[in-house]
């Protein structure tokens, strides 16, 4: 198997898995305190490979002009603070397994931006797509069990 | 209710994923590395939620936490770092076109983890089942 393929499913695996061990978290702790916990052990982590020699090392940070702080906190602050705040709240009253499919549903939101805003056409494949896509939100969101 | 404002907030939540990469990707076209990137936003993050725990008096609730709830949420960092870690290195030495449709399947395994560990509170119904499966298939065909 190719090396990123593997390096992908072993991806979409601890984003999967990474799910499970929140919801149990969250029945003994407040979820922004979850919240809290997961982005310093993302930051540590960040920071260790960026100490073992990934890129060029700390000093790069004094050479970023403004404009790209201000890109990635603007980043920062959807993803990680609104979007996964609101994604492990909503573990507190739907399934983890509804909360994940729902809130996977955002590339559908790029292709709206891209037919709207750019006026890009789309294939016939990414129309079926978008169809499944929410006929299936649909199915967890109004069929689904309670 | 309840059930709706969940539904809500996960919606809202991929909303907030679709956006945040058009900001990334702006950030990205500087030339710089991707992990310096997330550093910055995920700093920025922590940053806030230090600043909204002091605020909300929970950091002084340390003490309370328990042991199972503490190594559970550290598990689920430890998770979403080699996510984003493997994320960067498959896009590094991959094709785009084949890494994201691959990563995007990750529902499929939040519903196999759940199935055997969370069964407890969980909804595990066919339409639960076949919507993620839709979702899935059609999130891949529209990348």
């Amino acid at each position: 198997m190719d090396l990123s393929i593997f390096l992908s499913i072993v991806c979409a695996m601890a984003w999967g898995v990474q799910s499970i061990y929140l919801k149990k978290a969250m029945g003994s702790i407040p979820f922004q305190m979850a919240i809290l916990i997961t982005l310093t052990v993302n930051f540590l982590a960040l920071i260790l490979l960026i100490g073992l020699g990934i890129g060029e090392g700390f000093p790069v940070f004094l050479t970023l002009p403004a404009p790209v702080y201000f890109y990635f906190s603007v980043a920062g602050l959807l993803n990680f603070v609104l979007g996964r705040g609101l994604y492990y709240s909503s573990f507190r009253f739907i399934s983890v397994t509804q909360s994940t499919s729902i809130s996977s549903t955002y590339p559908i939101l790029s292709v709206a931006f891209a037919i709207i805003v750019l006026g890009e056409k789309l294939a016939l494949h990414q129309w079926a797509g978008i169809g499944l896509t929410l006929f299936g939100a649909y199915l967890l969101m109004v069929k689904g069990k309670r | 209710m309840s059930h709706l404002r969940g539904q809500v907030e996960a919606t809202i939540a991929s909303v907030c994923f679709g956006v945040a990469p058009i900001f990334a990707k702006k950030g990205l076209m500087s030339g710089l590395h991707p992990f310096y990137g997330v550093l910055i936003a995920n700093g920025t993050a922590l940053v806030i939620m230090i600043v909204l725990a002091f605020f909300s008096q929970q950091v002084w609730q340390w003490k309370a936490i328990k042991k199972y709830g503490l190594s559970n949420a550290i598990f689920a960092g430890l998770c979403n770092s080699v996510a984003i870690i493997t994320f960067y290195w498959a896009m590094s030495i991959g094709k785009v076109a084949l890494v994201v449709p691959v990563t995007c399947i990750y529902p499929l395994f939040t519903m196999l983890a759940a199935y055997f560990f969370l069964r407890e509170g969980e909804a595990f119904d066919r339409y639960t089942v076949i919507g993620t499966f839709f979702i899935v298939i059609g999130v891949i065909l529209t990348i």
